[in-house]
């Protein structure tokens, strides 16, 4: 499994095994504040939130270990904690949905505008299957938007190829 | 790292790059591939995005006063929403997360989407100064 790695918030580095990277944290050249990451994690995390790495971290010079709250604290309330490490990031495509609809200018912007903004406040409320859904109409209506707006200009350039070699072509039976 | 992502980019920022540069030598009619709004062409309707040639290339030409004048609300969430862009880009291609995002909180975001929906009402009523 390969690792990267940030050291205080400098770029990033790596990749590392993440026998390395337990090394460099008992080392000490990692803080517990510094990020890591690896393929299939959501986001970049702080080392010492990454199960593979808490026992590392609690280990140098006889430190305490670094409190943890219980994931199942209250029975009846969704786990907060473990969501920083496992949960998925789901894009809200808002930037996107922003940028085709000010220079696509088409009508395809605004439905993607609309999904967009409402991914966040599903997740937010814990409507993860609506957040995905939403999610996936407002990638689509970009995409669509996008497509027809290069579509539009091939078709123009090929217009406009297509009448110039046609004008030259007529200029050249008349000049003859 | 993704590199038919990355070419993509290079060709879509490429493109950017030179219809920018069009926009700032040649004016807002010097871009042979833009033809206009298509929604104003088929319904005379604005759409969020109207005035955006005209206004691009003013402010390029350091007529901030004039491109705000042509599209108020696009030239200052144009910028933005490119700024934001750059990180999600750089994770798409990369399929790494970026180490930082530009993620606007739950109320920035309603307050963005409600300011389009209706700037779009707004700038279509007859009294529009525009």
């Amino acid at each position: 499994m390969n690792w990267y790695y940030t050291q205080s918030g400098g770029a990033q580095q790596g990749p590392v095994s993440q026998d390395e990277l337990a090394a460099k944290l008992e080392a000490g050249e990692l803080r517990p504040g510094d990020l890591v990451w690896r393929e299939g994690m959501a986001e970049w995390t702080p080392i010492t939130s990454v199960p593979e790495f808490r026992l590392s971290a609690a280990g140098p010079a006889g430190a305490p270990p670094i409190p943890q709250t219980p994931v199942f604290s209250n029975p009846y309330i969704a786990p907060q904690a473990s969501g920083i490490y496992t949960g998925e990031i789901v894009p809200n495509y808002l930037w996107q949905s922003i940028v085709v609809t000010l220079i696509c200018c088409l009508p395809f912007g605004i439905p993607a505008i609309v999904y967009a903004s409402k991914v966040d406040g599903l997740m937010a409320r814990g409507d993860i299957m609506g957040a995905r859904q939403a999610s996936k109409s407002a990638k689509m209506w970009c995409w669509i938007s996008f497509g027809v707006f290069m579509a539009l200009i091939g078709v123009y350039m090929l217009l406009m190829i297509l009448g110039a070699a046609v004008g030259a072509a007529s200029q050249g039976n008349s000049g003859f | 790292m993704h590199w038919h992502r990355l070419a993509f980019l290079m060709a879509v920022l490429a493109m950017l790059g030179w219809g920018a540069w069009l926009l700032r030598t040649e004016g807002p009619s010097g871009v042979p591939f833009l033809q206009g709004c298509q929604v104003r062409r088929w319904t005379g309707l604005s759409c969020p995005g109207c005035g955006m040639t005209r206004a691009t290339s003013a402010a390029l030409n350091g007529q901030i006063l004039e491109a705000l004048r042509l599209n108020p609300l696009g030239m200052i969430l144009l910028p933005l929403a490119l700024a934001g862009l750059i990180p999600e880009m750089a994770a798409w291609v990369s399929k790494k997360p970026f180490l930082w995002r530009l993620r606007p909180g739950l109320k920035l975001t309603r307050a963005i989407v409600v300011s389009i929906l209706v700037f779009t009402v707004l700038r279509n009523l007859p009294w529009w100064p525009l």
